[in-house]
């Protein structure tokens, strides 16, 4: 265990490379206590996301901002069109432009460009989040399914590649509405189903030049996941572990 | 305290109610408008839209929201005089962490020099210096505590990466270590926060 103990953080974070991010999902397969090791450290990083996030809520003091506002201005000497107000969209547009990041597996970085697992980057952030709001009882998310009109207009533009809100009524799960979510640096669109026990199961996207071939299913954490490609994007069903509908929701969302 | 420019009202309690972001989206409104239109003022936009941000890193590196403030109104003044060198290509929140990264370090040396401690290294100086649970922690939250306690070469590596969206090769960078070490730092910090979730009456997320 210990060999790979020390590996799971890069795995988490898609940093290893392809070979031994198989290893370690051989390993966490074979055993138990890895696996639950890596779902410590899933519950670590979120516990951190969440605490993190707080933090951004927290007023800036207006002395602050005052003293930004009031410094002395240095001679410019760019003159080249300002951005529109720089957002956190456009931040993330400049990191697709760039090529960081992504769902087929980040790069290590601008100098390096050597491809590195493409796995779970993207999904091991989506298996956080899914735990994170599938508890949301009255809060599980941002717009509701009356607004699905907006939903669809909102998150194409925000995750850049078109957002559907498939009918997944024939396998008994109601949508009820969406969030917009940062994985592994991208946004994500989540959209969120509850069946008639009131499960959760979401259905998420992300933007990709180059979207998988075909299904494949995995375990991360407490959920299973089916994933595949589509028309720019990739997309994963979630829900909880033992259900055994997800290949046949994946397939009707597929055809949406 | 560092020998800045703050004025006496910087810590009072009077803010600026800035809109309230969702959570893990990454940006707020400029709280200005602009009224010119030149670099210096789109920068100083630019920077009021990014100072949630900076100061979550600057607290990361500091983890004292009143350290954190001093360090990014520096910060922030400092990329002001080097408005020539902003690089609109470039994502600014890159830019500014590195300064406001910098500014860190050069101050934990400087205090290290003040008592008598000049051979120390920086990394060394920094969990010597500041405060690990923290007698200025105003930690809105359990959860924030549990950040602001952790080592600052753990927490600002774990925000990069985790929250930031920094690859390990760009924190490395950022950071001035080696892969290596940016790869062990953001597995120490999860395993330090994994152990508070497993302690009996631990923190929940």
């Amino acid at each position: 265990m210990t060999q790979y103990e020390e590996k799971l953080s890069a795995f988490l974070d898609g940093e290893l490379p392809e070979e031994e991010a198989r290893e370690i999902e051989a390993a966490l397969a074979a055993d138990p206590a890895l696996q639950a090791e890596l779902e410590a450290l899933m519950a670590a990083d979120a516990m951190a996301q969440e605490a993190f996030a707080e933090m951004l809520d927290e007023p800036v003091p207006a002395a602050l901002a005052a003293v930004v506002r009031d410094a002395p201005e240095a001679a410019p000497a760019n003159v080249s069109a300002p951005p529109a107000g720089r957002s956190w969209l456009a931040a993330a547009a400049v990191v697709l432009a760039l090529g960081i990041g992504g769902a087929g597996g980040y790069m290590t970085g601008l100098s390096q460009g050597t491809p590195v697992a493409s796995a779970p980057g993207w999904l091991v952030d989506i298996a956080d989040y899914h735990r994170v709001y599938a508890a949301q009882e009255r809060h599980l998310v941002e717009v509701g399914a009356d607004e699905a009109d907006h939903i669809r207009t909102w998150l194409t533009a925000s995750v850049g590649a078109d957002v559907p809100t498939p009918d997944l009524s024939a396998h008994g799960l109601t949508f009820e509405g969406a969030r917009l979510l940062v994985a592994a640096g991208k946004p994500v669109a989540q959209l969120m189903y509850r069946d008639g026990d009131r499960r959760v199961v979401a259905l998420c996207l992300i933007q990709t030049d180059s979207p998988r071939d075909g299904f494949a299913s995995q375990t991360i954490g407490a959920f299973d996941m089916v994933s595949w490609g589509g028309d720019g994007a990739n997309f994963v069903i979630v829900g909880d572990t033992g259900r055994d509908d997800l290949q046949d929701i994946a397939e009707t969302a597929a055809e949406a | 305290m560092m020998a800045l420019t703050a004025s006496p009202s910087l810590f009072q309690p009077h803010c600026i109610a800035l809109p309230r972001v969702a959570l893990l989206t990454r940006g707020i409104e400029p709280a200005t408008k602009s009224r010119e239109g030149d670099v210096s003022t789109d920068l100083k936009h630019e920077l009021t839209a990014l100072l949630p941000r900076l100061r979550r890193f600057a607290r990361s590196l500091t983890r004292s929201v009143p350290e954190a403030d001093d360090l990014v109104q520096e910060a922030c003044l400092r990329a002001l005089t080097r408005a020539d060198q902003w690089d609109r290509s470039q994502p600014l929140d890159r830019w500014m962490f590195r300064i406001t990264r910098n500014l860190w370090i050069s101050e934990i040396r400087k205090r290290t020099v003040r008592i008598g401690q000049g051979q120390v290294p920086a990394e060394d100086a920094t969990e010597l210096q500041t405060p690990v649970t923290g007698e200025h922690s105003v930690a809105a939250s359990q959860l924030q505590a549990q950040i602001d306690a952790l080592p600052e070469d753990l927490s600002s590596v774990l925000l990069a990466v985790s929250v930031e969206g920094y690859s390990y090769a760009e924190a490395a960078e950022l950071f001035d270590v080696p892969l290596g070490t940016v790869m062990s730092r953001v597995h120490r910090a999860r395993k330090a926060l994994a152990a508070r979730i497993a302690e009996p009456g631990g923190v929940t997320t």
